[in-house]
């Protein structure tokens, strides 16, 4: 059973968190610490969802998320983007770029990972349940 | 008797003798002629000029000229027979060559072409029935006259009739037969023709001529304009020799035509009769000889028998010419037997003249004419006789008559008393009459002068138009004319007797003045008062102003008998005088008025001539009078703010305020369109100083009228250098507060994310460590991760509301509008903070009523709004009650969120919607919240158009009431 979750984060206490969080859970956790490095994980080890963030080193969120969408086997893989950015617009815009959850940061602990596996494909839901 | 009737006789003889010589004449030519030219000639019935005989040949006077000429010329002549209408018409065609006895006329000539030897001279004469009366062209008057149709003497004698502004019935007739036939009938009253044709023709129709004669005319023949057979040179050639040689064709148609001539002439008729009559005319002188003889014997026996009857005669004859009155004296066959002195004088005629003369020749002294007089009356009575005479009676057999003679006393006329008597013989039997005449004429003129100056006098007293009084010197009246009397309104028995004053004259007049002492005083010395106006009354009580003229009536010891007084109602003079008083002192006091306001409104004039000049000098901006973009007069600014020297500029063209030539052009014709509509033309340029340096200046522009550009125009100029410089400091400072803006922004939303990022690890952390994830803490370990995420969650919370703050000033702030029902959104932020409220023991009310619908806003930021003040009411209450209430207001909704708290002092409230701002309570308790939730509500109702009061009671509790728009711009 795949339960691989990818996180492209560059902050490195961040990545943590989410992971010690996401592991705790039973999730197996794969991290980038950019856009390119994303990518290219995400491609070759298929993970169940992308949390993505948005303030990235040299190939921002949207252009990671557009990227992604351009590969047909990753069609259904759900891109959580989870960001500081909460500015007017900000969830617009990166739901239109292709993800298709948003996380404000700062995270809850209490609630992320149910908020994250909401995002997850249905029969993978009723799995865990 | 006989011989009277002998020239009718023979000059009807004559004619049919004429008539058969013409006729051989006419039939002997034809075969002389050869067929060298044929020549129609119009033939019309006007004998004798022309016609056509028994025979049906044309004959006349024109004929005979026009034959002869033929026969010479050879010309063949074709007679075309027609009316004098249809022969005119038929030569305008040219189906004539030419046309006789055509009158030479402007009109004509037009037509036809004439040459130039008249054949004839004709004139017109008036031909009526035997006993006429007409003596001249007057007489014709009301006359029903015949005329030939289309004549010329038709033309000639309607102008003739008119030009003595007679009135006549006009007839037009195709031909003169049928004329003097409708005369003879009494159809008409007179006809006209020519004099051949009246002659010739009259006494058979029992008609005579006239003294009415006029229009001597010229006959020609006639030919077709321009004369086609170019005949008419050689008629005249043959007129030139015919009329020379008295022995000539034209003198013996002459003869043979005219009547009169035919008449006279008998050798003429010697000739024609022969040496037959002559032995007839020796018999008849023969016995006429015997006959003589005989009557001479019978004569001699007369005169001896009549002798002595004629000295009888002759003694009463001295008598007769003795009688001081004209007397004449008739036989029984009237005729005059005598005439006396008297009657020579009265009418200039001698006895010598009249003696044996009848038929009435006694009247013509008198009248002119022979007619019935007063005489003739004794035996025959004819009405129409006595109707000329007044006054006519008969007494036994005398007639006694008054008539008026105008002819006598050199034409002033007569007037003429006569006595008619018939005289008796011996026998008793009729002998005659005698008839003598008075002339009357002087009395007669001294009767009426008389009778005239008599109705003057009465008209003078009793219809003249003034008041004609007499009165006593007691004063009391004795006469009042008519019209007096009509005037005051009395009669003669009612007003004679009585006294002036009281009745005509009243006691004061209206205006105060005592009139019995007055009137005393002019029967005392009326020649002191030869004239005196006062007031009078009517019966009727109505006064009136009498201008009167006295005079004094003396008896013939000189005292004075009577006042005579005449006097005019001058009443309407009065008033008409008081009323022009009246109205002069009108007129003088508006005159005085207006002189006044003229004097007023110059000076207010003259002021605001003053201050308009002033204003115009002293005015801060530029004033400008432009005609056709041409300088007419400026102010000093002007001159001032454009560099020029005082007075410089007058007179040149705005184009030196322009840098070129192009300038200057853009400036013009767009500014003019908008000036000729009327309107104000405004904008900002820039213009250049007589040095070249250029300047702003606001211009407006108006043109003094429209409909009269010539007028020109009116310009303000006004230099806003300073302030356009000062405008550009201000762009530029604008645009780097708006550059610094955005670096504002961006730095905003650097931080926010910036800050965000460490929040995450200190608030995902410390979560982590409570939730027991990494192992359990002890007591105090989970008090102080409490507190770490406590603070981590306010500081989140105060960047959250900082950013939002910065972003409403920032006018960054966008509301995402929708429209949502708003009852769900109010319940959703209500279910939010029911744990809370129940947390400390707090009721939530909420009450939103039924008509509560949907709303256009931010549902998010309202969402926000609404928490914010609901969790601040339960923050702020420890016990009670937060009741929500939600009502509409036209179109807005009104949320009002009431709570049982600490309330506020009114010196807290003008500063609760600033940020940053938390009510000190003045109690130790826990600050909750950044300071800042107000105020953004503040501002996002604000943008939403909508608002927030509040209203609260120290101690008691607070009402926060948001009021919010249904739909972005409906206003309250």
């Amino acid at each position: 059973m795949n339960n691989r979750l990818l996180i492209i984060e560059d902050n490195e206490q961040n990545l943590y968190l989410m992971r010690f969080l996401l592991e705790k859970s039973g999730f197996t956790i794969m991290g980038a610490e950019d856009g390119r490095k994303g990518i290219e994980m995400a491609l070759s080890c298929k993970p169940l969802a992308i949390l993505l963030d948005i303030q990235l080193p040299e190939m921002d969120g949207y252009a990671v998320a557009a990227e992604l969408k351009k590969h047909q086997d990753l069609d259904e893989v759900p891109i959580i983007a989870v960001t500081s950015y909460a500015m007017v617009g900000d969830r617009e815009q990166i739901l239109a770029a292709g993800a298709t959850g948003y996380i404000e940061k700062p995270i809850d602990p209490q609630t992320f990972v149910d908020e994250i596996i909401r995002h997850l494909p249905k029969d993978w839901q009723s799995e865990v349940a | 008797m006989i011989s009277s009737k002998s020239p009718t006789c023979l000059g009807r003889v004559l004619f049919k003798l004429s008539l058969i010589l013409l006729t051989f004449f006419c039939l002997g030519s034809p075969s002389i002629r050869a067929d060298d030219r044929v020549v129609s000639v119009g033939v019309y019935e006007n004998a004798p000029k022309i016609f056509t005989d028994a025979s049906g040949k044309p004959a006349g006077l024109f004929i005979d000229v026009i034959e002869h000429i033929a026969k010479n010329e050879n010309w063949d002549l074709h007679y075309v027979s027609g009316t004098w209408g249809e022969s005119l018409d038929r030569l305008a065609r040219g189906e004539i060559d030419l046309m006789p006895d055509v009158a030479y006329t402007a009109e004509r000539v037009k037509i036809y072409d004439f040459h130039k030897i008249p054949v004839f001279s004709s004139w017109y004469q008036i031909y009526a029935p035997k006993d006429h009366k007409v003596k001249t062209i007057l007489d014709l008057n009301e006359k029903r006259i015949l005329v030939l149709e289309r004549s010329v003497q038709q033309e000639a004698f309607v102008r003739l009739s008119k030009g003595f502004g007679l009135n006549i019935a006009l007839i037009s007739v195709p031909d003169y037969k049928t004329m003097f036939e409708m005369v003879a009938k009494g159809e008409a009253d007179a006809a006209v023709t020519n004099s051949f044709y009246g002659k010739m023709h009259a006494k058979k129709f029992g008609l005579e001529d006239t003294a009415v004669l006029f229009e001597p005319s010229d006959l020609f023949y006639a030919a077709p304009k321009g004369d086609p057979q170019q005949l008419l040179a050689t008629i005249d050639r043959y007129l030139a020799d015919l009329k020379k040689d008295p022995q000539s064709a034209y003198f013996a148609s002459l003869k043979r035509w005219t009547s009169e001539e035919v008449r006279f002439k008998l050798p003429v008729w010697l000739q024609v009769v022969g040496s037959g009559g002559l032995g007839f005319l020796i018999l008849s002188l023969l016995v006429s000889a015997i006959l003589k003889r005989q009557v001479n014997t019978r004569t001699q026996e007369l005169q001896q028998e009549n002798a002595e009857r004629r000295a009888a005669q002759q003694r009463f004859m001295d008598i007769v010419d003795f009688l001081p009155d004209a007397t004449f004296v008739i036989d029984q066959n009237k005729q005059v037997i005598a005439w006396n002195q008297a009657c020579e004088t009265l009418t200039g005629v001698q006895k010598a003249d009249l003696l044996g003369q009848g038929n009435y020749a006694y009247a013509e002294p008198f009248y002119g004419e022979r007619r019935p007089l007063l005489i003739d009356l004794l035996d025959q009575p004819t009405p129409e006789v006595e109707a000329r005479y007044k006054h006519l009676q008969r007494k036994g057999d005398r007639l006694y008559a008054e008539s008026f003679v105008p002819g006598l006393r050199t034409d002033q006329g007569a007037y003429l008393w006569g006595i008619a008597s018939p005289l008796f013989n011996q026998d008793g039997r009729r002998c005659g009459a005698i008839q003598t005449i008075r002339d009357v004429t002087g009395q007669k003129h001294l009767e009426e002068a008389l009778r005239v100056s008599e109705r003057e006098y009465r008209e003078l007293v009793m219809l003249a138009n003034s008041i004609i009084l007499r009165w006593s010197p007691e004063g009391r009246i004795t006469f009042l004319n008519e019209f007096g009397q009509q005037f005051f309104g009395y009669t003669a028995t009612e007003i004679i007797g009585r006294h002036v004053v009281g009745t005509i004259v009243p006691e004061n007049e209206s205006k105060g003045r005592e009139l019995r002492p007055l009137m005393e005083e002019i029967s005392a010395d009326p020649q002191k008062f030869a004239r005196s106006i006062n007031e009078n009354i009517r019966r009727n009580g109505e006064r009136v102003w009498i201008d009167w003229t006295n005079k004094v009536v003396v008896d013939e010891q000189g005292k004075i008998k009577e006042i005579l007084s005449i006097g005019s109602d001058i009443t309407e003079r009065k008033q008409a005088e008081e009323q022009i008083r009246v109205l002069n002192d009108t007129l003088r006091r508006h005159a005085e008025s207006l002189e006044q306001r003229v004097a007023e409104r110059t000076a207010e004039l003259a002021a605001i001539n003053d201050e308009q000049r002033t204003i115009f000098e002293s005015a801060s901006t530029g004033i400008v009078l432009l005609r056709n973009r041409v300088i007419v007069r400026c102010n000093r600014k002007l001159e001032e703010i454009s560099g020029y020297a005082p007075g410089e500029l007058i007179g040149k063209s705005t184009r030196i305020w322009y840098p070129n030539e192009e300038a200057y052009a853009n400036g013009g014709e767009a500014v003019y369109l908008q000036l000729a509509q009327g309107e104000t033309f405004r904008r900002e340029q820039q213009m250049a100083r007589k040095d070249g340096s250029p300047f702003w200046v606001r211009l407006s522009l108006r043109a003094f009228d429209k409909d009269a550009p010539k007028k020109g125009a009116v310009g303000i100029i006004e230099d806003i250098t300073d302030e356009y410089e000062a405008a550009e400091k201000l762009r530029k400072a604008m645009e780097a507060a708006q550059a610094a803006d955005r670096i504002k922004s961006a730095f905003l939303a650097t931080m926010s994310h910036e800050l965000r990022t460490p929040l995450n690890s200190i608030i995902g952390f410390t979560g982590i460590m409570l939730q027991g994830l990494t192992g359990p803490l002890n007591p105090e370990q989970h008090k102080q991760m409490t507190m770490v995420q406590n603070s981590s969650r306010h500081l989140l919370a105060l960047i959250n509301d900082v950013l939002d703050i910065s972003k409403i000033e920032a006018g960054q702030l966008d509301l995402a509008l929708a429209t949502f029902e708003l009852r769900p959104s109010i319940e959703k932020m209500v279910k939010l903070i029911v744990p809370l409220a129940e947390q400390k023991g707090i009721k939530l009310q909420l009450d939103v009523s039924e008509d509560i619908g949907s709303i256009a806003t931010d549902q998010r930021r309202l969402e926000q709004v609404i928490l914010n003040v609901l969790s601040n009411a339960v923050k702020f209450t420890e016990q009670g009650q937060v009741h929500v209430v939600c009502r509409t207001e036209n179109n807005h909704y009104l949320l009002s969120f009431t709570d049982t708290g600490i309330g506020m002092q009114p010196s807290e409230i003008p500063n609760l919607f600033q940020p940053f701002h938390q009510i000190d309570t003045g109690l130790a308790r826990k600050r909750e919240g950044t300071g800042l939730g107000l105020s953004i509500c503040r501002k996002i109702l604000d943008l939403m158009g909508g608002s927030i009061a509040v209203a609260s009671q120290w101690g008691e509790g607070s009402t926060f009431t948001v009021r919010l728009p249904r739909q972005p711009g409906d206003t309250v």
